[in-house]
């Protein structure tokens, strides 16, 4: 997928590659002082919209820089279109990773993959709306190489590849999870269940998402129960600050008691102990009596 | 601002109606700028990319769209990865675009149709690329059933239609 590591020797009016930026024309190769330290500049233009770019020419190969590719290149991009190698990662997260690297390390072949994997996956379900601006990042950074590397006019390299991607006259496949999971599924035990297949264009693809636990659900239902009960049953359950934001407005009591609830936390009491709830209780309606 | 030039005579009613078709689907104003002759030295089929080229533009402000309807057919483009028939031609981010009515017999009865390859190009000149949402009129106009569709823009070619057009200078 990424390509060797060779020199890459760029000189001013040579078009390049930006990843996730898309063509750019070197204007200038110049050293320049930073910091007490002298550095050689490449200065880029995107031809696009104009905007300048100056990357240290020792970073150059690092952020993936690459000249604009080959007439080989471009021939090997539309035999993978042609292919049959349609089948997508089901496992979103797995899918995100593997298209985040695609677009920045991947190339021309990279964009490519990003392109029809994704449109295959939209046989199968609309994609979510972060997967869908992928897609046309992809699409446009794929359109704008291939014109640059043809030296085509945009349109005519977006319509070259959905002659390919979309051919005339051919009914759009319909394609079900089952497929996918044959092809993905079953090698790396990442399956989606349908529940999730089913889920709508508002998946978010942040790590947050990641990081939540899975139980606190069950816990924050509970406290629908009155205080005193929960008290009793639950003992030192360490979840009292999970509470739903409707239980506020409960009656003040409560609050003594979500009090009382949070002294045992510090110790790490099990569930199945009940028995050293009570102490708990008790000391909570001493404080009680004092008040009063 | 989108103006609409003719290229032969078309019925009132039927370029009104285009209008107002597209005035709703990019929420931007839409009106018919008159007619044109057909520049001479070319014939039909016009090669569209050619034809657009030789078209005069009329009068109209730096931000805005000329639509190009003639009922004449326009010759299939010859693609780096096979032909395609084609219906229309817009350049990425260009000014202009060219729509053909040549496969509609009665253009009052296909107005749909013509609306969809109309929103289509002129979808091109602000920049969208092609959809994959069959409904959506950006979808690649040479498959199948693309013609039965409605003049709709699926919600992310929408969405960005309006972006583009809100970031216009005019």
């Amino acid at each position: 997928m990424a390509e060797t590591p060779q020199a890459l020797t760029l000189a001013v009016g040579d078009r390049v590659v930006y990843p996730n930026q898309g063509v750019c024309r070197v204007t200038s190769v110049e050293s320049k002082e930073v910091a007490g330290q002298t550095l050689t500049f490449v200065t880029m233009k995107r031809e696009e919209d104009g905007a300048v770019v100056m990357v240290p020419e020792a970073k150059v190969r690092s952020i993936g820089l690459r000249k604009v590719a080959t007439r080989p290149e471009v021939d090997r991009v539309f035999a993978f279109l042609r292919s049959d190698s349609d089948k997508a990662n089901l496992d979103w997260k797995q899918r995100a990773r593997t298209n985040v690297e695609r677009m920045s390390q991947g190339g021309l072949l990279g964009l490519a993959e990003v392109v029809k994997g994704l449109q295959v996956l939209s046989e199968l379900r609309p994609l979510p709306t972060k997967e869908r601006e992928l897609y046309d990042s992809a699409r446009h950074l794929l359109v704008a190489e291939l014109a640059a590397s043809l030296d085509l006019a945009e349109v005519d390299a977006e319509d070259a590849v959905d002659v390919v991607l979309f051919p005339p006259g051919r009914e759009r496949p319909k394609r079900t999870a089952e497929e996918f999971r044959t092809a993905t599924g079953e090698e790396d035990g990442m399956e989606l269940g349908d529940d999730l297949l089913e889920i709508g264009g508002e998946m978010e693809l942040g790590g947050e998402a990641e990081a939540e636990p899975e139980e606190p659900e069950v816990e924050v239902e509970e406290p629908a129960v009155p205080a005193a009960k929960t008290k009793a049953k639950a003992g030192g359950k360490p979840k009292a600050e999970k509470k739903p934001a409707t239980e506020k407005k409960k009656a003040p009591e409560k609050k003594h008691a979500a009090k009382a609830e949070k002294k045992p936390a510090a110790r790490p009491i099990a569930k199945a102990k009940p028995a050293k709830g009570k102490p708990a209780a008790k000391a909570k309606t001493k404080t009680k009596a004092k008040k009063k | 601002m989108i103006r609409l030039v003719t290229l032969d005579a078309y019925d009132p009613k039927v370029v009104d109606r285009l209008c107002k078709v597209l005035y709703t689907a990019f929420g931007v104003g839409c009106e018919h700028a008159g007619d044109m002759p057909l520049p001479a030295g070319q014939s039909e089929p016009f090669d569209a990319q050619e034809l657009l080229k030789a078209l005069p533009s009329p009068r109209a402000y730096a931000d805005d769209k000329i639509l190009y309807l003639t009922p004449r057919k326009l010759k299939p483009r010859s693609l780096l990865s096979g032909d395609v028939p084609c219906s229309g031609f817009a350049n990425q981010n260009g000014p202009r675009a060219l729509v053909s009515s040549a496969a509609v017999k009665d253009p009052e009865a296909g107005l749909k149709q013509i609306a969809r390859h109309a929103m289509h190009q002129l979808g091109h000149t602000w920049e969208l690329h092609h959809c994959l949402d069959p409904r959506c009129a950006m979808y690649p106009p040479w498959t199948l059933n693309y013609d039965a569709g409605d003049t709709f823009f699926e919600t992310f070619c929408r969405d960005k239609s309006e972006q583009r057009i809100r970031l216009a200078k005019s």
